[in-house]
């Protein structure tokens, strides 16, 4: 388990930005899992525990926040590391995401140094 | 970045798409929340899309329909058509924006500034709404549900980033986790970055998600895999057929085995190629919508089926003839609320479209509960166009009358509007049809609505075809073009024909052009008397090809035509037959080109005839020559023969020192062309029909000698009655026949009836051919007109100049020094002449050379083809253009 990668999953319904990110962790070294909207996340999650998930606000089906709730609901053992992704400008939303569970926030758009970052600070990457 | 790019192109295409259905359904439910605010989430994530790959004139037109939308979903402002309407130019500004993007492949340049401003505008002047001001009190570090310490400098980051403007630029972070305390999350040490992006993405970068279950493959794969299962199925038949004229071997099972797999793996293959039919629809509602918006009608589009699959070559087929119909219906069909009130209709119309899979084939059904169309109007416009003699289009059933719509050039639309006026016909719309093997029908009830019923097939892939010889090569014609099949020999009572090297066929009273296929593609000469003529039918055009022999029907699999044989016309692809065999597969429509155009838009009233439409012989004119009376070869305009009979003499009635004969019913008078004329007393009398107006009048000839076409110029003009003058055509001397007498000595009222029993007006006729204006000057003299003409453009603005006034003017198109639009730009653009109506008589006769007579300023277009009717089209459409004009000088005074 500690050889192994660490599994991330990208939650968007832009299969652009759920390409991107994905490229991004791939090149960091990180293993990526893609899901649609939170209704799909949630399933993955079932299945295979992540170790990590970005997660977008705007979905179809199921939106990030009921997302990340129903996820911390299902208290996955390793709990995931949550980084929740807006492009709201408000402070309102991500206390919200932020009590309902979220380990960080990331601000959209972003790009790989920024990403990089945040996957430092939650110590997923080791900065060179 | 590049397939990034493509990637997002696709997305926000399939994006854009949903919205502007969605955007017309919320239109109508604007209190659904759950569209609104997939609306939103769209536009939402376009905008954030473009953010991420850096693309910021189109961000900013996202942001702006984004912030409308906003403002929908606070409550904020009201939906109104034209907030939706703004919404929908900013989804087109999007979309014309990615357009030049995947032209080009990066952003343009340029400013939409005017159209968010527009936009801005509406949402109240708040264009830095999306700069809200932030929250100045922050709270301290709070607790999350999971009793996770929620650092306050994380809230701080948030107001500092939006200061920045949404972006976050990174800040020093310290590499260990700041707060995740319990329970120890799964930290994995990275491996060396490099070691990393060496490593294959597809199968250890990525983990298949539930969430993944569809993938995306580029076309050109799925194609090239179709290919790959025709060639494995033809090796297929191959083995078979193999198999079967063996004993039983150890073969034959793993062989059935392999049959039913590559018929498994086929079918399969051939579902990937399978798109919905929602595809084709998507664009549907927003046209609805905007067309509804236009007129001021109320108009539902109901759609079922979206999700009925058919190939996607199928679907591109059949795309542009849908969303004409639907136009059709919503701009024609649906009438206006008051009336559809006063028919005690719900105001709103509703346009339903349905599709459903059947025995293999697509049924699509577009029903309207609009007027339904109008009988007796396409009657009418069947009369004044030409397509059929009133005689024959009265004795017609309603199905067969309403099947005149689909007729080249018909339209029945009393107003060309801005909506359905676009030079579509659904002439055009049946021929994609039936280009893809489909078929149309359709019904119409008066006040109830109109439905077409469309039957296409699956798939383009593999079709159904007919294999002959020639000079002992195969070949297969799709059996989609063929009509019928007819033995000759010259035992047999169908013979083929030579009228001076064109072969042809007489076939039920028409005269069938014939191509021979050993001729057309200069294969061997071969001893084979007894021949076969595959009659064939390409849109409306019908014609025969001649083979030596004929098989049966084989279902073949298209391979499209090898690169080196693109530039022969003849065939459009090739393929394998069961036995091994390479063949090729004729193009009709190829073919059809070789055998000459012929017009069977008398096909119904059982005639042929041939046609000037070849464009590099424009100018040139079909005569048949004939001898009769003695003296020179007569010559006769082929277009202004109805037919060529073959009387029995002993049928023809000599009655009151006059002729005639019982001929469909009706007894038709026959005119010698001299008075001296001996009738026969036996055997058959050679006469050539003419009709008009439901009449009919029979020319007696001696001999038909031969059909030609040349360019005809009358040299020496003749003052012997019965005839225009003298003209070289194909290098003889001969007489032309001025029809228009012996029409007279028919029917002494031939021409009064077209003559209005008004005092003699003022014509100007343009024509450059000497030929044309001998032909015309006396059939307008006996309707009455005083013609005056005129060579060219510029001799017909000279008579302006010098103060001539005329009633009408009729003109034709091409013409050396000023041609007909010039000439009627010039017309129109000065006052002497602009309020004359003015009529174009041109062989071009495509629907865009009506249009593009139509907006040079000719109230009408007439083709020359038609001269059996001309007299009667040209009074009808002086009435017409005159009518048409005044309207417009009304307008032009008004505006």
């Amino acid at each position: 388990m500690s050889k192994q990668r660490a599994l991330c999953l990208v939650v968007d319904d832009s299969r652009v930005i759920r390409r991107m990110a994905a490229d991004i962790l791939a090149s960091l070294g990180l293993r990526a899992a893609e899901a649609e909207h939170g209704l799909a996340a949630v399933e993955f999650c079932r299945r295979t525990v992540p170790d990590f998930v970005l997660l977008d606000w705007n979905m179809p089906e199921m939106d990030g926040i009921t997302c990340l709730r129903a996820m911390r609901a299902m208290d996955l053992k390793p709990r995931p590391i949550v980084v929740m992704c807006t492009t709201e400008n408000g402070l309102a939303k991500i206390r919200e995401a932020l009590q309902a569970g979220a380990d960080e926030y990331i601000m959209k758009p972003y790009d790989r140094e920024v990403l990089f970052d945040k996957l430092a600070q939650v110590g997923l990457v080791e900065r060179a | 970045m590049d397939d990034l790019l493509q990637e997002f192109l696709a997305e926000t295409a399939e994006s854009l798409a949903v919205l502007d259905v969605e955007l017309v359904r919320f239109e109508r439910e604007t209190s659904d929340a759950t569209i609104l605010s997939n609306i939103f989430r769209l536009m939402h994530t376009i905008k954030g899309t473009c953010g991420f790959l850096g693309l910021p004139r189109l961000g900013a037109v996202a942001h702006a329909g984004e912030n409308i939308l906003g403002k929908f979903r606070d409550g904020e402002l009201e939906v109104t058509p034209r907030a939706v309407t703004l919404i929908l130019k900013a989804i087109d500004q999007i979309r014309s924006l990615l357009a030049e993007m995947e032209a080009t492949g990066a952003e343009p340049t340029g400013s939409d500034e005017a159209l968010i401003a527009e936009i801005n505008a509406l949402a109240g002047g708040a264009g830095a709404q999306a700069l809200e001001a932030v929250p100045t009190t922050i709270a301290g570090p709070s607790l999350s549900e999971d009793g996770f310490p929620v650092a306050a400098e994380l809230l701080a980051e948030v107001a500092e980033a939006l200061e920045h403007q949404n972006m976050v630029r990174p800040e020093p972070h310290l590499p260990e986790p700041a707060h995740l305390g319990e329970p120890p999350a799964p930290v994995h040490a990275p491996e060396p970055a490099p070691a990393a992006s060496a490593a294959p993405k597809e199968s250890e970068a990525k983990e298949p998600a539930t969430a993944a279950s569809s993938i995306r493959v580029n076309v050109d794969v799925i194609e090239n895999l179709m290919t790959l299962i025709s060639e494995l199925v033809l090796t297929r038949n191959q083995l078979l057929q193999t198999q079967r004229v063996q004993k039983d071997n150890e073969f034959k099972v793993p062989l059935q085995r392999l049959s039913h797999i590559t018929s498994d793996l086929q079918d399969g293959v051939t579902r990937m190629r399978m798109q919905p039919i929602g595809n084709a629809w998507n664009k549907l509602p927003r046209i609805v919508r905007d067309l509804a918006v236009a007129t001021g009608k109320k108009i539902e589009l109901t759609m079922q089926g979206a999700d009925t699959e058919l190939d996607r070559q199928v679907l591109e087929m059949i795309k542009d003839p849908l969303t004409h119909m639907v136009r059709n219906s919503a701009d024609h069909g649906i009438e206006d609320g008051a009336h559809r009130l006063a028919a005690g209709k719900p105001e709103t119309g509703t346009i339903a479209l349905n599709a459903y899979h059947e025995s293999g084939h697509i049924f699509i059904r577009i029903a309207d509960d609009g007027r339904g169309l109008d009988l007796e109007r396409i009657r009418q416009k069947a009369i004044t166009n030409g397509l059929a003699p009133e005689a024959t289009i009265s004795g017609m059933s309603e199905q067969q009358i309403l099947q005149f719509i689909f007729r080249p050039g018909f339209s029945t639309a009393e107003k060309v509007t801005s909506v359905s006026g676009r030079g579509v016909g659904m002439d055009v719309v049946r021929t994609n049809i039936e280009r893809i093997g489909g078929t149309i029908e359709l019904s119409s009830v008066v006040g109830k609505g109109t439905t077409f019923l469309i039957k296409i097939p699956l798939t383009l892939a593999i079709v159904s075809a007919l294999i002959v010889e020639a000079s002992q090569q195969r070949f297969a014609i799709p059996q989609l073009n063929v009509v019928e099949l007819v033995g000759v020999s010259d035992r047999s009572e169908a013979r083929i024909e030579t009228i001076n090297t064109s072969p042809v066929l007489r076939l039920r009273d028409r005269l069938l052009p014939l191509v021979s296929l050993r001729d057309v593609l200069g294969l061997e000469p071969c001893e084979n008397r007894d021949r076969f003529v595959v009659v064939a039918q390409v849109g409306a055009h019908t014609f025969g090809i001649i083979v030596d022999r004929v098989f049966d029907t084989e279902e073949i699999v298209v391979k499209p035509v090898a690169p080196i044989l693109r530039g022969t016309r003849f065939y459009v692809g090739n393929t394998i037959l069961g036995d091994g065999s390479v063949i090729m597969i004729l193009d009709p429509n190829g073919l059809s080109g070789a055998a000459g155009k012929i017009k069977s838009a008398d096909a119904d009233a059982g005639q042929a005839k041939a046609g000037t439409s070849d464009a590099q012989a424009a100018d040139q004119t079909s005569f048949l020559l004939f001898r009769t009376g003695g003296g020179e070869l007569k010559a006769i305009p082929l277009e202004l023969v109805s037919r060529i009979e073959s009387f029995d003499a002993r049928a023809i009635e000599h009655v009151d020192g006059r002729e005639a004969i019982q001929y469909r019913d009706h007894l038709m008078p026959l005119v010698p062309f001299s008075a001296a004329h001996q009738w026969k007393e036996s055997g058959k009398q050679e006469t050539l029909v003419f009709s008009d107006n439901g009449r009919s009048m029979g020319l007696v000839v001696d001999e038909v000698v031969d059909i030609v076409r040349d360019r005809m110029a009358i040299e020496l003009t003749s003052g012997r009655h019965g005839l225009l003058g003298s003209a070289i055509i194909a290098g003889k001397a001969v007489d032309v026949v001025d029809i228009g007498h012996f029409l007279t000595q028919a029917f002494t009222d031939w021409f009064e009836m077209n003559a209005m029993h008004q005092p003699a007006r003022n014509l100007l006729l343009v024509d450059d051919s000497p030929f044309f204006r001998n032909l015309l000057v006396p059939l307008l003299a006996s309707a009455n007109w005083k013609v005056t003409t005129a060579a060219d453009g510029i001799e017909a603005l000279r008579l302006r100049d010098q103060g001539h006034q005329f009633d009408v003017i009729i003109s034709d198109i091409e013409m050396p020094n000023m041609d007909g639009l010039t000439l009627a730009g010039a017309i129109r653009s000065d006052p002497r002449w602009s309020a004359v109506p003015l009529i174009a008589l041109s062989s071009h006769t495509e629907e865009n050379d009506i249009t593009a007579g139509r907006s040079a300023g000719f109230d009408e277009y007439l083709a020359k083809s038609d001269q059996t009717r001309l007299s009667e089209n040209l009074a009808r459409a002086v009435r017409l253009a005159s009518a048409r004009n005044q309207d417009q000088t009304e307008l032009r005074r008004a505006s």
